[in-house]
Order: C-alpha cells, then sequence, then structure tokens
C-alpha cells in the first residue's frame, strides 16, 4: 500500500515513540514522577476520542457536541465491571443507599468479563446507531444536530445523577482498580507500564484504522458529505447511512477512551458526560488540527498536558484567558489549527520572508 | 383549584423566564444563524450589572430612592452588553459569518474568557441583589399567591416581546434587518449597509440577553456560571419553536416550561429534566426545523 | 513531500518540548528550611463559590504558622490546584501533588464526589487529606482527617433537638447528590424509629433555578418544618422564592445543613431571619480563640468577609497537622498517621477545644443548633458538651436496626 500523507504519519510515530520513550524515561530516572505517565494514559483515552470526533467532524462536518456520553457510556461501562470486581459481586453501597437488595438487572450483565467487554463498545455504539438512524434520516444537519446531540447529553447527565442507586449519582462509580489491579505508586509500576504500553497500542490501532478509512473511497466520500452534502445525494449514494457509520464508530472510539479512561483514573463520575467536557473535546481537534487525524492526536495532548501544568497556583486565573483566547484565535485565523499552521501558513511567512529578501537584495 | 391554578402560575412564569432568555438568542441565532455559546456570559454580566447599579445606590443616594436602582440597573444592563455585542459582533462575529459551527465554538472561548473575568473582578462567591421595595412579596388572591417578582417578569416578556415584533416587523431598521438576512446580496445592492445591520441586529440581541439577567438576577443568586444555568434551555426553546420565528420561540419556551413543571409534579426534578429533553428530540425528528418553520425551497439551508 | 515532513519534525518537536518541560519540571525535595503542602480546591467551575472561603482559612492559618516560627523549624510552602469542579480533575490533581511535587499532606476537597475520587490516590500513596466539611459519615478512611462534622455531630442532634420542640411533621428537600440522599435516609430512619412523621422527600436539581414546584409540593404536604440539605446556589432560588410567596419562618420553618454565615450574607438576613440551622461553630461562637480568628480573617480578606464553620474547620485543619507534626517530630504522612491514631491530638480552636478521634479520624467536637438573627448572625439556641463522633453511627439503636451501615 502506497502511503499518502507520509508527513502525518511520520509525525503520528514521533508522538508515538516520545510515549512509549516515557516509561523508559521514568526508570531511568530523568524523568522523576509515575504520575505524569498515568496522566499520560488518560491523554491517550482523550486522543482516541478526538480521532473518533475528528473523524466524524472534521471529515464529515457533522459537529457532536455530546461525545462526553458515548465517552462516559464506555466508561460506566468498564466501571461497572471494575466495580463489581472489586465488591465480588455484591451491591455497591450506593445501591444500598437506595434501598436495594440484589443486584439490579442492568448490572448483571457486567458480572461477566468478556459480555462486560463487549458493553463497552456496544452500549455506545448501539444508542449511537440507534439516534443516528433516526437524525440522519430526517436529514438534521449543521447546528441543528448539535443542538440535539446537546439536549441528549444533558438528558443522559440528569438521568444519571437522578438515578442514584443504579449509578452513584453525581459521585458516580468510584474506588476501582484498574483491569490490572492497583497501578498506582512505585511498587505498581510494572503493572502500570504494561497498561500504558497496552493503551498506547490501542491508539495506534485506531489510528491505522481511522487513517485506512479515510485514505480509501470511503473517506473521499466523507469529505464529499461535508463539502456538498445535496451533490453527494444526486451521485446516488444514500448518504445517511455512510453518516451514520460513522457516527456510530466514533462512538465506539469514544466509548473505548472512556474504557481506557477509567482504568488510568479509577473512578467515572458524570462530569464526563457534561456538555462543557464535550465542548472541550471538540476543543482539542479544532486547536490541533481538524481534517487530519494527527491534529486530533496532537490537540488533545498539547491542551491537556498545558492544562495539567498551568490550572495551579496564581496561573489558574491567567490560564482561563489564555484558553479562551487560543480558542478564538484557532477559530478566527487558524481554521487547520496547529498542523494547519505547519501546512499552510509557515510556508507562505517563508515564501513571504524570502520574497523580502530578495526585493531587498535588488535595491 | 387552588393548587391547579398555582401549578398553572408556575408553568406559565417558568416559560416566561425561559422565553425572556430565548428571546435574544432568537435573534442573534434564528435570524443571523450565529451561535452565540456566550449569550449565557451576556445574561450573567446584565444580572452583575444590576448588582453593581444596586451598590452605587446603596452608596451615594438616599435611602428614599434605593427602590428606583432597579430602572437605571435594566438600563444600565441593556447598554452595556449592547456595547459588548458591538464589540463582540465587530471583531469576532463579523469574520465568522456563514461558518455556524466555527461562530459557535469562537463564542465558548469567549465565555470561558467572560466567566473568569467575573471571577476576578467580583470574586468568587455569588452576589445577591435585593429586590426593590414593590417587588417584595406576592399577592394573595384567595388561596393562591402569586409572587409580584414573577408577575414582572411576566410583563417584562411581554414587553420586550412587543418591543421585537415593532423593531422586526413595523420599523423601517427592521425591515432593513429582515431584508439582509434573507437576501445579503439583493439587500446589498438596494443600497442597505449591510454591516451596519449586522451589528445592530447582534447588539440589539445581547442586549435583551442583558434585560433577562437583570430579571433573572431577582429570581436567585449571581455567579459566573449563571449563564450557563440557563443558555441550553433557550438553545433547545429556539430550535424547537423554529429557527426565526417569533412566535415558534413563544411555543417552544411555552411547551419546554409547561412540559419541566408538568412533568416535575409527579416525579422529581432530575427525571423530569431528562424526559423534556427526550420529548424535545422526538419531537424534532418529526418536524426537523421545528413546530413554526419557515418554508424554503432551498436545498442547503 | 518535502513540505510534509518539515510538518512533521515542527509538529513533533512541539510536543517533545511541551512533554520535556512538564516531565522535567518537577523539582525534587525541597530545600532544607520550607516544608511542602497542596491545597486543592475548585478555583474554576461552579462550585468555586463555595470552595474559595475554606482555602482562604487554611492559607491564613499556614501564613500565621509562619510567622510565628513554623513547624519543627521549618516554614510552610504551599502549592495550590485548582480541581475545576469536576471529580476525575481531583484525582488527578491530587496525584500531581502527592507524586511530582512531593507535598507532605493535602488540605482540599469540599464536595463529597471529589472527596470520594481522591480517596483510592491518598490511600495508595500512603499520603493524608484534611477534608474540612460537615459530610454524610459511612465513612472512615486512614488517610483522610475529616474536621467537619459527622452526620452525629450535625443531623443527629437537630432532628433531636426538632423532636424535643414539638415538630411533628418534616419535609426533606435536597440536592440530587450523595449528602442529601445519605442525610435523608439517615433521618428517616431516625424519624421512624421516634415516632415523627416524613410527610415528603424531594431533591431538585445541583443547577435548578426554579422551585415552583418543589413549593407547591411542600404547600400540599403541609409540614411543621422543612429539612433543608440543598447545596449552593439552589439555597438562595429555594428561599428567595419562598419569600416570594410571602412565606417566613413563621408558616414554614427550615432546618438547614448548608447554610452557614456565607450563605446568609447571600441570601440576606431579611429572608432567613428565624429559620434554623445546625452547626458546631458560628461568627458569633463566644470564645477568646474565635475573636482572634475573626480579626485575623477579616483583617486578611476584609472586613466584609464572615466566618462560616467550614472555613473554621479547614482554619483547624491546618493547627491540627502542625500538633500532629510536632507530636511525630516528622512530616512523613505515615508517621503523621501514627501520631494521630495514638490519640490526644487537640487544638484550641475557634468553636472550643477539639480533639482528633484516633480511631476514626473525625474530630471531637461541640454541636450548636442556631437561629439566624436580623443582623445576618447565628445565635446559638442550644450547645452541647463535645460530642464522639460516630461516622456508621454504631452507638445509635435505632441506625444500627435500620441497618445504615454500609458493606464496604
Amino acid at each position: 500500500m502506497r502511503l499518502k500523507n507520509k508527513g502525518y504519519h511520520i509525525c503520528f510515530a514521533v508522538i508515538v515513540a516520545i510515549l512509549a520513550l516515557m516509561p523508559l524515561l521514568l526508570s531511568a530516572g530523568v524523568i522523576t514522577s509515575s504520575s505524569f505517565v498515568l496522566f499520560l494514559g488518560k491523554c491517550i483515552a482523550f486522543s482516541i476520542v478526538a480521532i473518533g470526533l475528528d473523524l466524524i467532524w472534521g471529515y464529515t462536518g457533522i459537529l457532536s457536541l455530546g461525545h462526553g456520553l458515548y465517552f462516559a457510556l464506555g466508561g460506566y461501562a468498564m466501571a461497572m465491571f471494575l466495580k463489581l470486581q472489586a465488591t465480588g459481586g455484591k451491591i455497591t453501597s450506593f445501591m444500598q443507599t437506595g434501598g436495594m437488595t440484589e443486584l439490579p438487572v442492568i448490572w448483571r450483565p457486567f458480572l461477566y468479563a468478556p459480555l462486560a467487554m463487549i458493553l463497552v463498545v456496544a452500549v455506545p455504539g448501539i444508542l449511537a446507531g440507534v439516534i443516528g438512524f433516526f437524525i440522519f434520516r430526517n436529514r438534521i444537519k449543521g447546528v441543528y444536530f448539535s443542538i440535539i446531540s446537546q439536549a441528549l447529553t444533558w438528558a443522559a447527565y440528569s438521568l444519571f445523577t437522578g438515578l442514584q442507586s443504579y449509578t452513584g449519582g453525581n459521585v458516580g462509580i468510584t474506588e476501582i482498580t484498574s483491569l490490572l489491579g492497583s497501578i498506582k505508586g512505585d511498587s505498581n509500576r510494572g503493572k502500570m507500564f504494561l497498561l500504558f504500553y497496552i493503551c498506547l497500542a490501542v491508539l495506534v490501532l485506531i489510528y491505522i484504522l481511522s487513517g485506512f478509512l479515510t485514505q480509501k473511497k470511503f473517506g473521499k466520500l466523507l469529505i464529499a458529505i461535508r463539502d456538498g452534502e445535496n451533490r453527494t445525494y444526486f451521485s446516488g449514494y444514500c448518504v445517511s447511512r455512510y453518516k451514520n457509520f460513522i457516527y456510530v464508530l466514533s462512538a465506539v472510539f469514544a466509548g473505548i477512551a472512556g474504557a481506557i479512561f477509567v482504568n488510568f483514573n479509577g473512578s467515572i463520575t458524570p462530569a464526563q458526560m457534561t456538555i462543557s467536557y464535550s465542548i472541550t473535546m471538540v476543543i482539542w481537534v479544532a486547536v490541533g488540527g481538524r481534517g487530519t487525524l494527527v491534529g486530533a492526536v496532537l490537540g488533545a495532548f498539547l491542551i491537556n498536558i498545558c492544562d495539567y501544568n498551568f490550572s495551579s497556583g496564581t496561573m489558574v486565573e491567567i490560564w482561563q484567558y489564555i484558553l479562551g483566547a487560543i480558542f478564538v484565535l484557532t477559530i478566527l485565523f487558524f481554521k487547520g489549527g496547529l498542523v494547519g499552521i505547519v501546512r499552510d501558513q509557515l510556508p507562505e511567512w517563508k515564501k513571504k520572508l524570502t520574497r523580502r529578501e530578495v526585493e531587498q537584495h535588488g535595491k | 383549584m387552588a393548587q391547579f391554578i398555582n401549578t398553572v402560575f408556575n408553568c406559565v412564569s417558568l416559560s416566561s423566564i425561559i422565553l425572556l432568555t430565548s428571546l435574544g438568542l432568537a435573534i442573534t441565532f434564528g435570524l443571523m444563524k450565529v451561535i452565540n455559546m456566550a449569550h449565557g456570559e451576556f445574561l450573567m454580566i446584565g444580572a452583575y450589572m444590576t448588582y453593581v447599579v444596586q451598590n452605587i445606590f446603596e452608596k451615594f443616594f438616599p435611602e428614599s430612592m434605593f427602590s428606583l436602582y432597579y430602572f437605571f440597573a435594566l438600563a444600565a444592563a441593556f447598554a452595556v452588553t449592547f456595547l459588548l455585542g458591538a464589540v463582540l459582533e465587530r471583531f469576532v462575529i463579523s469574520r465568522l459569518y456563514g461558518r455556524e459551527v466555527d461562530s459557535l465554538l469562537a463564542t465558548w472561548g469567549i465565555s470561558i474568557i467572560l466567566q473568569q473575568a467575573a471571577r476576578s473582578i467580583f470574586g468568587m462567591q455569588g452576589v445577591n441583589v435585593k429586590a426593590p421595595s414593590f417587588l417584595n412579596g406576592g399577592i394573595t388572591i384567595g388561596a393562591c399567591t402569586f409572587s409580584y417578582n414573577r408577575i414582572f417578569i411576566l410583563g417584562m416578556v411581554i414587553l420586550c416581546m412587543i418591543l421585537v415584533w415593532y423593531i422586526m416587523y413595523r420599523s423601517n431598521f427592521g425591515k432593513q434587518m429582515r431584508a439582509v438576512m434573507q437576501n445579503r446580496a439583493m439587500a446589498q445592492c438596494m443600497g442597505i449597509n449591510s454591516r451596519k445591520v449586522d451589528m445592530l441586529t447582534f447588539s440589539f440581541g445581547s442586549g435583551l440577553a442583558g434585560l433577562a439577567g437583570c430579571s433573572v438576577a431577582l429570581l436567585g443568586s449571581i455567579d459566573s456560571t449563571i449563564g450557563q444555568n440557563y443558555i441550553v434551555n433557550s438553545f433547545i426553546a429556539v430550535v424547537l419553536g423554529g429557527v426565526g420565528r417569533l412566535t415558534g420561540t413563544v411555543l417552544g419556551s411555552s411547551v419546554i416550561g409547561f412540559a419541566s413543571i408538568g412533568i416535575e409534579n409527579y416525579t422529581s426534578a432530575s427525571i423530569a429534566k431528562a424526559a423534556v429533553l427526550f420529548i424535545v428530540i422526538v419531537v424534532l425528528q418529526f418536524r426537523p426545523q421545528g413546530l413554526f418553520a419557515i418554508k424554503s425551497r432551498k436545498l442547503d439551508e | 513531500m518535502k513540505k510534509n515532513k518539515i510538518a512533521a519534525i515542527l509538529l513533533s518537536s512541539v510536543l517533545a518540548v511541551s512533554l520535556a518541560g512538564c516531565g522535567g519540571g518537577s523539582k525534587g525535595d525541597s530545600g532544607e528550611d520550607t516544608v511542602k503542602v497542596g491545597i486543592l480546591y475548585s478555583a474554576t467551575g461552579s462550585m468555586a463559590i463555595s470552595e474559595g472561603a475554606v482555602k482562604d482559612a487554611e492559607v491564613l492559618a499556614i501564613d500565621e504558622i509562619n510567622e510565628a516560627g513554623g513547624i519543627l523549624g521549618k516554614q510552610i510552602e504551599y502549592i495550590e490546584e485548582d480541581g475545576a469542579s469536576e471529580p476525575s480533575t481531583f484525582a488527578t490533581k491530587a496525584e500531581k501533588l502527592i507524586d511530582q511535587d512531593k507535598v507532605k499532606t493535602v488540605f482540599g476537597c469540599w464536595t463529597s464526589a471529589s472527596r470520594k475520587a481522591v480517596k483510592p490516590v491518598f490511600e495508595e500513596y500512603g499520603n493524608l487529606l484534611w477534608y474540612p466539611v460537615q459530610y454524610e459519615g459511612m465513612e472512615s478512611s486512614s488517610n483522610i482527617i475529616y474536621t467537619g462534622a459527622a452526620p452525629n455531630q450535625q443531623i443527629v442532634p437537630a432532628i433531636d433537638y426538632l423532636i424535643d420542640q414539638g415538630y411533628k411533621k418534616f419535609f426533606l428537600l435536597g440536592s440530587d447528590y450523595v449528602f442529601p440522599r445519605t442525610a435523608n435516609m439517615i433521618i428517616n430512619a431516625q424519624c421512624k424509629a421516634k415516632g415523627v412523621e416524613v410527610v415528603g422527600e424531594e431533591y431538585a436539581q445541583m443547577d435548578q433555578t426554579d422551585f415552583g414546584s418543589i413549593i407547591s409540593k411542600i404547600e400540599a404536604a403541609k409540614p411543621d418544618v422543612i429539612i433543608n440539605t440543598l447545596n449552593g446556589t439552589g439555597n438562595l432560588s429555594f428561599f428567595k422564592q419562598m419569600s416570594e410567596k410571602n412565606y417566613t419562618a413563621d408558616d414554614y420553618m427550615t432546618m438547614s445543613f448548608s447554610i452557614a454565615e456565607e450563605e446568609v450574607k447571600t441570601i440576606g438576613a431579611d429572608i432567613l431571619k428565624g429559620h434554623m440551622v445546625s452547626w458546631n461553630y458560628y461568627m458569633s461562637t463566644d470564645t477568646p480563640e474565635n475573636k482572634a480568628f475573626v480579626e485575623a480573617y477579616q483583617k486578611a480578606y476584609g472586613s466584609d468577609r464572615v466566618t462560616s464553620d467550614p472555613a473554621e474547620a479547614a482554619y483547624d485543619a491546618v493547627y491540627l497537622w502542625k500538633a500532629a507534626v510536632e507530636k511525630a517530630e516528622s512530616f512523613e504522612p505515615e508517621d503523621v498517621i501514627a501520631a494521630v491514631e495514638e490519640g490526644g491530638i487537640t487544638f484550641d480552636a475557634p468553636e472550643g477545644t477539639v480533639e482528633i478521634d484516633g480511631e476514626n479520624h473525625h474530630l471531637i467536637k461541640p454541636v450548636r443548633i442556631g437561629v439566624i438573627n436580623a443582623d445576618g448572625q447565628i445565635d446559638t439556641v442550644k450547645e452541647t458538651e463535645p460530642v464522639v463522633p460516630d461516622p456508621y453511627l454504631k452507638s445509635y439503636d435505632w441506625a444500627v436496626e435500620a441497618d445504615l451501615q454500609p458493606l464496604e
């Protein structure tokens, strides 16, 4: 297979290489805190959901402001399984507070590991499929879709906080360890590294799958839908089916991301399915560069790492201003995000610079 | 019976609050197709203006004049948000016409900045305004008590509606505005300064948010996140009613208001919220353009 | 193709630089003469309104201690992190404080959600969290010291007091999250055992602004007293909308567990006058320590600021940590925890002398039932001797009978 967009792939490979080096650097003592590597694990989850968002927004032009919902659903599915592992299949304390004496039916499937792992992708996938089927069949698009996705997320958030005895309410599901057991602290470093590499491998797989899809005719069709939906209809394609497929795929990615997030985070709360959290995800893609997969990955890592380092002490206030300004400026002047700056703006500036030099020489 | 009247009054009251907060959106989103996520923050600014004007009155004016502060607050809230709207339009929105989705994300950034600005200026704690004395308490008729606050907000909505209706459909400016929104190129050919119309329309919509903020300041606390509590409801009301139609927005707000209270009477608040949103999503499946859609033969809309 | 390569190199170098900047940015142990502690609250998001005051009280205590010569000859250096009102951010930041900044202890968290999210982090790293807010109980982690009230130091005595006063019909109103739900579970069991009726139970959403429907339900249920566990902005909306309907404390008495001086100031004493609250400390509490505390607090943050129970509990937390460190003669968390568990860590707090119960890590503190007066202060109407904390309510027969103990 001939590789197109070689530069992007090289860039992604470099990112993966750097990430893969982090645990080694930690062992070698170059960086001192294992919590940072753990945090990078969460960033891997974020970059996976960013790839999913990029597929539907950057490529297909559907802006979902509710991907936090699918992220959280995947997370909840994983967390329910891990919680039952922790309690040994018994009911949890929030169920007891709610007056339950035995495990509710919706929790039962999560007793079995294979079933739970399937549900991690199936629950977000099926929900997205049903929602997408109706929405795309009725040709709801553009901002209307965005607002419906917001409403859906908000409804789910209310439901999850309201049904405390089933979901843990606002607190969510806490006190769970990862699939491999505890990963915190120096004594559990080996397990943490293993989990980190597994998740990194998942990221690479998803990147390759997405890259494969977008390079084929299918990817061209997605772009065609983005740039001229009606023309694509008139060319004889069933646009709604393509849209629904990519929407489901992106929800599945979000679900996987949520499951990874839970493993590193040790809890899942409804805060992950709020509207603002979902919009933040879109912003990662916008800042990194929509329409290129590596842009999504890059944006998710950069924004989160900056947030991690700058939202403390006296920086909190200033960081909020900078964050807001970055969003506004990116959208206004750098539509292609960081990738766009490097790809389009930099060569232009360079050209201008050399031209000016030539002119000066002329004088 | 008394309970029924009470419930109906609650429904009407909630609908009027939603309507008040979504009127500005009905203009900026409905007419201009600009999704201003910072609309909620304009509402917050309006609320904070009320607080500022109240403090000025407390300090510099005799106590007998205190109740009058609220009218000045209304004017100040409108003026400040109007000006801010103009600035926002000039520097951000005007670059994003035709890029609806992008306007949503850019204004989200603005809303982050405005929220932090509110925290930096007014502190993290919430503040509260004292209602002017003539709005304290309520009037009791039989077994029902109708609060003056709510009645005032109801009146406020009707006033704003008339204002919007007059400006949109009876004034010369409204004619220009509708012309620009319907066919920009043609309007420009007729000698309408479309840039100016854009700016004024957006500013007017923002000003209405300021008025709404001034009103909701009477109902609860004022803090940096107050806008977020109202904004999503407003967007949904506008979309549900049908974008670009004033009657649609009225109906959309009423549906949400009545359904919220109606369902909440039988279940809990959280479940009611989820149910209402679900109803909205289902309705929009059948009427994707909202309840009152403007019929159009345009394909790409 | 060349263009692409340039792009690749540039982009990855951006990432590499930022990664290196972060990973390498951690300093190891700090200098000889300072000791680092973490302060972890929300500076942004919806909870920032409540959490600011608590942070201020802790910073005040740290400054006071530093001025008086520090602890074991070392000055305290604090590192603030923003939890952004989001539990998983709290967990991430707690981990950052402990592992990267190497703090010796952390003062932080307000909501139960954030506390439960960070609890495993503190347990697995063996660090120590000082949690300053009254909460729903049913928890006792060896790595958390709870300086706020346990249920039996706030909720249970308040309900007993109401029953003594002859109230018979209770209406339970709360925000929809874990504290009100658990508190109401306790209250339900207590009321059942004492033979008083609970005529209704309603939960509002955290960001709810319209209480019309809930007020109608209250009117229909006709309670003597409303047990209010609303949190945050909901309180203001609820009381304002009650007063809109001309209701005062004479029509519907309320007993609130989340309204302190701070909230009274925002809601307005004219609305809250006559309503009851239950805490361990009030700004009006008459002790010499409190006079000094209020004076110092207002001197540091402005004369219009008020002190409140959570702020006072946060202030105590810093001094109790100092006492524990001095007893252990070590800053290491495990030594401090060992010193705490030996017992006898006391502090002459503004609310009176408090002592850490070595067994369950809560404070032995007095309970005060108060009534809000027209000046926005709270008058104590009943004060008890220091109460021994009992987070699981094991010493109450009705609680044991109702099987309230958690499973885990």
